[in-house]
């Protein structure tokens, strides 16, 4: 008989120990605020962890899409993509790229906003200052890179920029991710890492710090091991974290300073979760279910998601936006020799992957964390994320018997979501799944 | 004659699929699918091969729908409904350079839906400002030697250096048809990008005789110009505008005197050295196309399609601009707004048209067409 879903009366059981990346997380954006006063050169920077490079110089860096991420998360995007749209910039475009241009448009620095001809004003949250270099390293996604042409023109062709190309893992003769294809990619990814490095130096004129480099790679190589750990021990049932606190820690992985604190933070996060596998405590009460999220995060609702699906019992526990990507191999990394494995992780981005690859790496991931289920968030402006959706539904359906659903949302434009939907579907998906059980019972 | 000519042209424009299985069985020789923007058609060419380059269907996008979002542009998601509905069996491999994030996901969905169909990636250096992105394209354009070698046969030095030869006077061709076309209004803009079409589609050598054929029956018909609002096509980076867009913006009065479309300028717009390392000046021939029309695909370009856009106008005497917008095309969405600003700052009227699949409101556009137009004649 089919069983009515109802409401579980879960909640949410956030991780304490990620509280902590939200002090750390403010500490960076008032430090990246104040970069003026302190004489320190900012850098841009879209796409890929180029902050590696930036923290190496001596830099401050502000990576675009974290900066339209953060806003979104504070409902504090509107205004940036206001200024966006005045300025003819359509609703269709990507709106990570239209909210940070949209910054750019309110920033207030005197010359290049003179020159440029941008909007001076004060901004949103806190002043991020203009850059005086920029760099892209988007793989996969050449939308990305056109967002950061378009800053260069912005900004009247005046602040110098360099772009990383990384090949996307097409793989024209079977596996992309090894032999002379992947060899091929990887090479020329270290090849351009140190023509990068020969601008960084004249930009900044003064030698690039290759030690420094080495022991941020060390401290990365440490905390992504931590981490990766840590998501493996979520297979435990009831799941001890989850998705969401993945996210509440993509920041310190992705572009936070790395040092002890960021060891630290992931030992603390690896240290809850296995003190809840030993006490049987789960990120969701009364986990009736098991969730994948494939997609970037609908940012703009980021709570109210995180308290949906727990109210159903339904704890997601993995997705390839937390899962695979932000230094997934951390054993590929030399720290003695860092730009391979830097160079690897820029080319593991999940966006630089053929479809074939992204299916089998959601099939690997649903039945590590033995899943019920797949939630698709159809990014409406992103067209990377999107386009191996439906394929990947359907083989997650045919190879595995897993349920799935889609909700178009998207990354910072809290326009394109309908709550109300969302519900609809989830519950369908939550009761689909309660008779396909009731048929194994 | 002159019609028996066009009507064949438009015959294979309309219906390459046809064409190239009719090709297929007259010599027995395969059929490339390539996708736009850079892709170099004369390697394929020399190999023996057709070099098709797929267009969009007029087809209303049905299966497709079931494995493609509908959010991407209407020639990505064609690629894909084509594919899914087996439009695309007379291909023997389908092969692309660009690394458009639409293009490249509708070809792995067609990979996947199609796994029968070695479909293969090149990637060329987007960063035209680079001092790389020539030797890249060498590189990328030599792998693509090797693997039409593998698919197709051998592909020899001196077939390329014909091939580009040929080609080169396909362009040079179809640039003197254009340059007629602009000055005495010959040719309807729908007929212009039949011809732009079938170039794409059809085997170079028989399309080369046709046109040339064609300019001589033009020439000696050449009239004066229609008179009527000279306005300048842009936009459409790398699928045409439905041909009935443009029969409507030229029976409310326009007459287009020039362009920077895909299936216009931009693709006969510049010729491949024809000394030297064939696979060297094709790679050169790649930054070069940018060049000559800068492409809002490509980034760190020394040129600036703004500027270009500006100074065409001025040069062309255009009253104004028709920009021709695919609805979720990014690249042209980014460049918009600086578009807009450059033709504001030449006191250049604009009008803003977005273009779909199917589907497109034509009695409204129609009603803005027509007001722009009248707009621009009571300026006088």
């Amino acid at each position: 008989m089919p069983v009515d879903v109802e409401r579980a009366g879960g909640r949410a059981n956030r991780l304490r120990s990620t509280a902590t990346s939200g002090r750390m997380v403010t500490e960076y954006w008032n430090n990246l605020f104040t970069a003026r006063e302190r004489g320190q050169q900012v850098l841009w920077y879209n796409g890929q962890k180029v902050n590696v490079f930036a923290q190496a110089a001596g830099l401050a860096w502000c990576h675009g899409e974290a900066y339209s991420a953060m806003l979104a998360a504070r409902h504090q995007e509107e205004p940036a993509q206001r200024a966006a749209d005045a300025r003819g910039f359509m609703g269709e475009l990507c709106s990570y790229a239209r909210t940070h241009i949209g910054c750019a448009l309110m920033s207030d620095t005197a010359d290049h906003v003179a020159e440029a001809g941008l909007v001076g004003g004060p901004v949103v949250h806190g002043d991020l200052p203009l850059p005086d270099f920029t760099i892209s390293a988007y793989p996969g996604c050449s939308s990305g890179q056109q967002w950061d042409e378009t800053l260069y023109r912005l900004f009247g062709r005046k602040v110098p920029m360099f772009n990383v190309s990384i090949p996307f893992l097409w793989g024209n003769h079977g596996d992309a991710l090894a032999g002379p294809e992947w060899d091929e990619a990887l090479a020329y990814v270290v090849r351009q890492f140190r023509e990068m490095i020969r601008f960084i130096e004249e930009q900044t004129r003064r030698p690039f710090d290759w030690d420094k480099l080495s022991e941020i790679m060390y401290y990365i190589k440490q905390a992504a091991t931590l981490r990766t750990e840590a998501q493996e021990l979520c297979a435990a049932v009831p799941t001890p974290a989850s998705y969401w606190d993945w996210i509440a820690s993509i920041a310190p992985v992705n572009f936070l300073p790395a040092g002890p604190q960021l060891v630290e933070y992931f030992a603390s996060v690896k240290a809850e979760i296995e003190q809840r596998i030993a006490a049987v405590e789960g990120a969701v009460t009364g986990e009736r279910y098991r969730l994948y999220f494939d997609g970037i995060m609908n940012w703009n609702n980021l709570g109210l998601l995180a308290k949906k699906f727990a109210s159903y019992g339904a704890a997601v526990i993995a997705g390839r936006y937390t899962h695979r990507a932000f230094w997934t191999k951390p054993h590929l990394i030399d720290p003695e020799d860092p730009l391979p494995g830097i160079a690897t992780h820029f080319l593991l981005c999940p966006l630089n992957h053929s479809a074939a690859d992204l299916i089998r790496f959601t099939l690997e991931d649903c039945r590590k964390y033995h899943l019920d289920g797949v939630v698709f968030h159809v990014s409406r402006t992103c067209r990377s994320m999107t386009s191996p959706q439906f394929l990947i539904a359907q083989a997650a359906q045919r190879e595995l018997g897993v349920q799935t659903m889609m909700f178009e949302g998207d990354v910072a434009d809290a326009s394109f979501y309908d709550d109300a939907l969302v519900t609809m579907r989830l519950e369908a998906m939550l009761e689909a799944i309660d008779v396909q059980r009731t048929r194994v019972a | 004659m002159r019609t028996g000519i066009l009507e064949r042209l438009a015959e294979a424009a309309g219906d390459p699929w046809s064409y190239a299985a009719q090709w297929k069985r007259r010599t027995g020789r395969a059929v490339v699918g390539i996708l736009p923007m850079n892709f170099p058609a004369e390697l394929v060419h020399a190999a023996g091969a057709l070099p098709l380059l797929v267009q969009q269907s007029r087809e209303p996008i049905t299966v497709g729908n079931a494995i493609f979002p509908t959010f991407y542009c209407g020639y990505s998601r064609s690629l894909v409904d084509q594919a899914a509905r087996g439009r695309c069996e007379v291909l023997d491999a389908l092969l692309f350079v660009d690394n458009c994030v639409q293009i490249i996901g509708a070809a792995d969905v067609i990979r996947l839906t199609r796994p029968e169909l070695p479909t293969r990636y090149f990637q060329l250096n987007s960063s035209v400002g680079d001092g790389d992105s020539v030797p890249t394209a060498e590189r990328a354009f030599r792998s693509l030697r090797m693997e039409l070698a593998d698919l197709v046969g051998p592909v020899t030095d001196a077939a390329v250096t014909e091939a580009i030869a040929l080609f080169n006077e396909n362009r040079r061709l179809l640039r003197e048809i254009r340059a007629l076309r602009n000055h005495t209004g010959v040719l309807s803009s729908r007929q212009m990008q039949t011809l732009i079409t079938s170039s794409m589609v059809m085997d170079r050598a028989e399309h080369t005789q046709l046109l040339t054929e064609l300019l001589a029956e033009l020439t000696a018909a050449a009239a004066a110009r229609p008179a009527g609002v000279r306005v300048h096509l842009s936009g459409h980076m790398c699928h045409p505008p439905h041909p009935d867009l443009l029969d409507m913006i030229e029976e409310s009065g326009a007459t287009v005197v020039n362009d920077d479309l895909y299936h216009g300028l931009r693709y006969i717009a510049t010729d491949v050295r024809a000394d030297g390392d064939p696979l060297a000046a094709l790679a050169q021939w790649y930054v070069d196309r940018d060049a000559t029309v800068p492409c809002p695909t490509r980034v760190l370009s020394r040129t600036s399609w703004a500027t270009y856009l500006a100074d065409q106008v001025r040069a062309t005497g255009a009253d104004g601009v028709v920009m021709l917008m695919p609805k979720f095309c990014e690249p042209q969405m980014y460049h918009h707004p600086q578009l807009c600003e450059a033709l504001d700052k030449q006191q250049v009227p604009y009008l803003l048209i977005e273009t779909e699949h199917e589907g497109m409101p034509m009695e409204a556009l129609r009603t803005r067409i027509e007001s722009f137009l009248e707009l621009i004649a009571l300026r006088g």
